[in-house]
């Protein structure tokens, strides 16, 4: 049973977790990496409003998406376990994921490196050359590891 | 009446025009075409140049596993001692020098609707690669020779009869943009779901289908702005410049990937045409 007082007591805790852009544990992993991907998502939707020339360049909103990127991206890594090859929900995952075990560490290094750079980037001119690489490395992986979503 | 039927019918000298080969044009072509994609260096050789089409990858297909040829100027092992004619009648034909039928995992019936001076300048262009001495494997495929006869009969129903036609009635970078498409950039031979004949459904022309690999569903090409995929021609024209980069995640997959590469070597106008076209099918 629990109570109303410590419910009240984990609210601020959530909601700053909330506020730090990190995404809560659902029903299972599909659902939690397909959670993590959609904040990655999102990050790389800001970046691209910026390199289109949509939004100003800033290089603290890089940051902040850059480090919500991150753990989205880390959410989802994690989240590829044994037995989450198929779905209900609907996964895009393909096999090769569970077959190629190195591939897929390899992939994931190089896309954990590429936000790692992005986040350390001061202006406008490191900003674009991080994004070149982080968009290779989300082709990469894309590339060999998903099936196509229509 | 099956030989009769499955012979193969290659073009004669006449369909060979007065032609001033283009490289820059073929080099483009060879682009579009996508062709290094399938013609590429057998991975498990390392010192090969990933960028000049060798062959030698393995190529998974339904029907087996397929070993496309070497394509540099060779004159051993690849295209080198070819006459333009014999390189015609293998884009226009899917028919090799000694007339046998390539299997249409090729995409000749869309190269079979291209300019036959565009086929030309790929040649030129292939021509002026460095050569690599790369011996043809045997595909990998449970067909006997006197079946593969069979693809002859499948041309009669599979291979159009013509070249691609402009439409009048249209812009000229919608004409340039629908020839792209629908010739050199074979989008069809994934996009446009197939008969049960295996050829191509022309009544339900790049509405997307069954993946060919098996990896689930090719997306349909058709109404890409009602279905909210994309704003407007301008953002296709981001998306297939510039892929993940931008963000448009979904070109990456089931092989599109490689396409979206090429698409991004294009000129700006060519892209802007073949996305002017494209919204423009409902």
């Amino acid at each position: 049973m629990v109570k109303p007082a410590s419910i009240l007591k984990t609210m601020p805790v959530l909601a700053v977790l909330a506020g730090l852009g990190a995404t809560f544990a659902l029903a299972g992993p599909i659902e939690d990496r397909q959670a993590g991907m959609k904040q990655v998502g999102k990050a790389m939707g800001a970046f691209a409003g910026i390199a289109k020339g949509e939004a100003p360049y800033d290089a603290a909103v890089v940051k902040t998406n850059a480090d919500a990127m991150l753990a989205g991206m880390k959410q989802a890594f994690a989240n590829f376990t044994p037995g989450s090859e198929k779905g209900p929900p609907e996964t895009y995952a393909k096999p090769e994921i569970w077959s190629d075990p190195e591939g897929v560490k390899a992939a994931e290094d190089t896309a954990l490196k590429a936000v790692e750079t992005m986040a350390a980037t001061t202006d406008e001119a490191g900003f674009k050359t991080a994004l070149a690489g982080l968009g290779e490395a989300c082709k990469g992986c894309h590339t060999k590891y998903r099936r196509p979503k229509e | 009446m099956f030989w009769f039927l499955s012979a193969p019918r290659p073009l004669g000298p006449d369909a060979i025009p007065q032609h001033q080969a283009d490289l820059a044009n073929g080099a483009l072509m060879f682009n579009i075409g996508g062709c290094l994609n399938c013609h590429r260096p057998d991975p498990a050789n390392a010192s090969a140049n990933a960028g000049l089409p060798s062959g030698g990858a393995p190529l998974k297909t339904p029907i087996g596993t397929l070993f496309p040829p070497n394509l540099t100027p060779d004159p051993e092992t690849g295209i080198g001692k070819w006459s333009e004619l014999d390189f015609v009648n293998a884009l226009a034909r899917g028919l090799s020098p000694s007339g046998d039928h390539a299997i249409p995992a090729f995409p000749y019936t869309s190269y079979a609707l291209m300019r036959t001076e565009d086929v030309l300048d790929i040649r030129a262009y292939l021509m002026s690669l460095t050569p690599v001495k790369a011996e043809d494997k045997p595909d990998d495929i449970p067909l006997p020779f006197f079946l593969r006869r069979g693809v002859g009969l499948w041309n009669c129903l599979g291979l159009p009869a013509a070249k691609w036609q402009p439409d009048p009635q249209q812009t000229a970078s919608w004409n340039r943009g629908a020839y792209l498409v629908n010739g050199p950039g074979h989008c069809a031979q994934c996009h446009t779901p197939r008969t049960a004949f295996m050829t191509l459904d022309e009544t339900r022309s790049l509405a997307g289908g069954p993946h060919p690999e098996g990896d689930g569903n090719v997306p349909s090409l058709r109404g890409l702005i009602e279905r909210a995929r994309y704003k407007d021609a301008k953002d296709l024209v981001s998306a297939m410049q510039f892929g993940e980069t931008f963000g448009y995640d979904k070109l990456s997959s089931g092989g599109m990937g490689a396409v979206q590469t090429n698409l991004s070597k294009l000129p700006e106008a060519d892209v802007q045409a073949i996305a002017e076209y494209l919204v423009s099918l409902k």
